[in-house]
């Protein structure tokens, strides 16, 4: 007799694969976290534990870094979307159906080079000697000195992580198209009573998905800071690195980057909150509901009301 | 003095589009083109206040683009459309007063019945305590109360159908346009809605404007359809109309079955088909030309061939019987006259003939049931003259 295998069987290869390459590393990254660095041979040891390393974490010097990250995070998503969202819509909506496929290959093209050497190429072009600050001189300007800021990183992040925001919009949009939004105008609906109404709404899995692609990544990167940001555009993602590599103190890494898997958290639960309370007046004011049927229906007059 | 100026005001006011009754749709020479190809042509049509209309037609006859023009969705390249008088050029779809029922419904998924309902009051900032009540009257209406507070995806076809309906005609337009809304029913649920349809249309004396491909469905619930051919209108008569008289022989091949009889025409409007002389005395057709002469099935009577070989009557067909089928009132048969023509007769079940394919038949019709076309050369190559099948 023939037995049918348990359908979850089509995804042990993946779930195999995250058990071993993802929860036990993180699991291990946890339990580091609580030991200590015994001697400078040492990267790590757990005989001991404590706390003392999410102190450390906490302390002004490495606080301000979480800080920084944050909001470089926040600020490079928020910007992501707000760039992403009319391109997507565009592309998705107004574009020409035959030459949708080409926008979105443009939009993969950054992608066809290496992450490192697009940053570097930035670095290139905002530095003090680079063309723009040469031809801001030529007019009378100081010379450029956005390279190793705060600003030199977030242009570079925006740079690198808008692609990710437009797919999954382009997507989620490219979806709605079409006789929703046609009978969303039929029934009386302005263009942006369409958009915030039917658009955006249905387009929410995709919004979610952009944001969470940007925002995630971009706030482990460390690349970009690196390479763009200097000492005051330093990123948590440079400290974790710096931790395991030169440093060679595994509890006080592994102790931040769990801070910073907990702020990531913590940031996008904070950040559905704020949206939904927001949204809460606007979804209530259309909320309709009936209820269950009278027992006594007074369909006669109703019937020569809808007539009249 | 006064008199005379009284006159000339009423004869500017019945002169001017003003005077169109609200829920008349007038199209006046409109025509669509997408590239190199036009999908409606010039097309007039004046559709009267609380009129049931039919566009009938095949795919690609441009009767949703017309459809969509008075909807909004599209712009014509030339001529006007006019609702209730008032000129549509230019006009947003969301400042018209019509409202469509679409093909694949298009309920918005995230909303409650009843919120899809109220989605058009709500944008006419409907008061509150308007709106609800409103909403429960279009769900009384369409026979949807019960379900104001699912979501579409938890509602079958049918009952999607009555909820898009009873989001158009909350809004009261003056025009309810329908895009093959019920294509997508099954055939019983699709007879019972055209029914429904019809009831609810003479009860609300809103103007109608239907979009199908199905004859029977136009055939069934219209005061008047417009057939349409390469963005023109070939017929715009009421369903009997249609049926007994097409205006030519696409009408006649498009609406209900026919059997088509290709030949020359001779004196005395008679087209002389390889197979049997077809005629018709009130046909006016040049003697010589080439002529369609058509002949509905359940007008031909069938019998077995007795007399084998017999002389030719006018308005008869010998032939060997190659399919018999039962269609439930009436039963269908088959005939192949010769390597190129078939006939088909049907005739009701209680009276039909006992006949075993591969008997020796003879057809026959009167005089009075034969139509009379000029040969269409555009209709034929379409491939609708091609012998019936049964």
């Amino acid at each position: 007799m023939r037995r049918r295998l348990p359908g979850f069987l089509l995804a042990a290869p993946a779930w195999a694969w995250l058990a071993i390459f993802f929860v036990a590393p993180v699991g291990m990254v946890v339990w580091f976290s609580f030991g200590y660095k015994p001697s400078i041979f040492a990267t790590q040891a757990t005989d001991k534990l404590s706390f003392d390393r999410y102190a450390e974490v906490l302390s002004p010097t490495f606080f301000a870094t979480f800080q920084n990250t944050l909001w470089v995070g926040v600020a490079g998503t928020v910007l992501c979307f707000l760039i992403g969202l009319p391109v997507a819509y565009w592309m998705a909506v107004k574009a020409p159906p035959s030459r949708r496929g080409l926008l979105v290959a443009l939009v993969m093209v950054p992608f066809w080079t290496n992450f490192l050497v697009r940053t570097i190429g930035w670095q290139v072009i905002l530095s003090p000697e680079g063309w723009i600050s040469t031809a801001l001189q030529t007019v009378g300007f100081e010379p450029l000195a956005i390279l190793n800021t705060r600003g030199a990183v977030l242009l570079g992040v925006v740079y690198n992580y808008l692609p990710l925001m437009i797919l999954p919009l382009f997507v989620a949009f490219d979806r709605v198209n079409g006789p929703l939004r046609e009978a969303s105008k039929d029934l009386g609906a302005g263009k942006w009573t369409t958009f915030f109404r039917i658009t955006l709404p249905l387009a929410q899995p995709g919004i979610i998905a952009g944001v969470l692609l940007v925002f995630i990544p971009l706030m482990g990167d460390y690349i970009t800071a690196t390479v763009l940001g200097g000492a005051k555009g330093n990123m948590v993602g440079q400290l974790v690195a710096s931790q395991f590599q030169t440093a060679q103190n595994w509890a006080l890494g592994s102790a931040m980057a769990v801070v910073l898997i907990i702020v990531i958290l913590l940031t996008v639960a904070i950040g559905a909150g704020i949206v939904w309370l927001v949204t809460l007046p606007i979804r209530a004011s259309h909320r309709l509901v009936i209820g269950a049927p009278d027992t006594a229906p007074a369909s006669v007059s109703i019937r020569e009301e809808v007539a009249a | 003095m006064t008199t005379a100026t009284t006159t000339e005001a009423e004869a500017t006011t019945t002169a001017s589009p003003g005077a169109e009754a609200p829920g008349t749709v007038v199209i006046d020479a409109v025509t669509k083109r997408y590239g190199d190809s036009t999908a409606v042509d010039r097309l007039s049509l004046t559709i009267e206040a609380g009129e049931f209309i039919s566009l009938l037609g095949p795919s690609g006859c441009g009767k949703t683009t017309t459809l969509r023009m008075i909807a909004g969705f599209e712009e014509p390249d030339a001529g006007d459309i006019r609702v209730s008088g008032r000129s549509l050029l230019g006009v947003a779809p969301y400042r018209r007063d019509v409202n469509t029922v679409f093909q694949a419904y298009a309920l918005f998924p995230h909303m409650s019945v009843a919120e899809n309902v109220a989605y058009g009051l709500q944008q006419k900032r409907t008061p509150k305590s308007e709106i609800r009540e409103r909403v429960v009257d279009a769900l009384d209406l369409a026979q949807m109360r019960g379900f104001a507070d699912r979501k579409p995806t938890q509602l079958s076809g049918g009952q999607q159908q009555r909820v898009a309906l009873a989001r158009a005609l909350v809004n009261r337009p003056s025009v309810l346009l329908l895009d093959e809304p019920l294509g997508a029913l099954d055939r019983q649920l699709r007879e019972e809605m055209q029914l429904e349809l019809k009831l609810l249309q003479s009860r609300l004396g809103i103007t109608f404007v239907f979009v199908t491909h199905d004859q029977g469905e136009a055939l069934s619930m219209s005061d008047r359809i417009a057939i349409m051919r390469s963005g023109r209108i070939e017929q715009l008569a009421d369903a009997d109309t249609v049926y007994a008289r097409p205006a030519s022989a696409y009408v006649a091949a498009f609406v209900g079955q026919q059997n088509f009889f290709r030949g020359t025409v001779v004196e005395g409007g008679a087209v002389d088909s390889a197979h049997s002389l077809v005629y018709n005395m009130s046909a006016e057709l040049p003697v010589g030309s080439t002529g369609l002469a058509a002949v509905r099935p359940e007008f031909v009577s069938i019998d077995a061939d007795v007399a084998a070989g017999a002389s030719d009557a006018s308005n008869t067909a010998r032939g060997t019987l190659i399919g018999v089928s039962h269609l439930g009132e009436t039963m269908q048969y088959l005939v192949q006259l010769g390597d190129d023509q078939s006939l088909i007769a049907r005739r009701p079940s209680p009276e039909a003939p006992q006949l075993a394919i591969g008997d020796a038949v003879v057809c026959s019709w009167r005089a009075e049931s034969v139509l009379l076309f000029p040969a269409d050369d555009a209709a034929s190559a379409s491939g609708y003259v091609a012998p019936p099948t049964v």
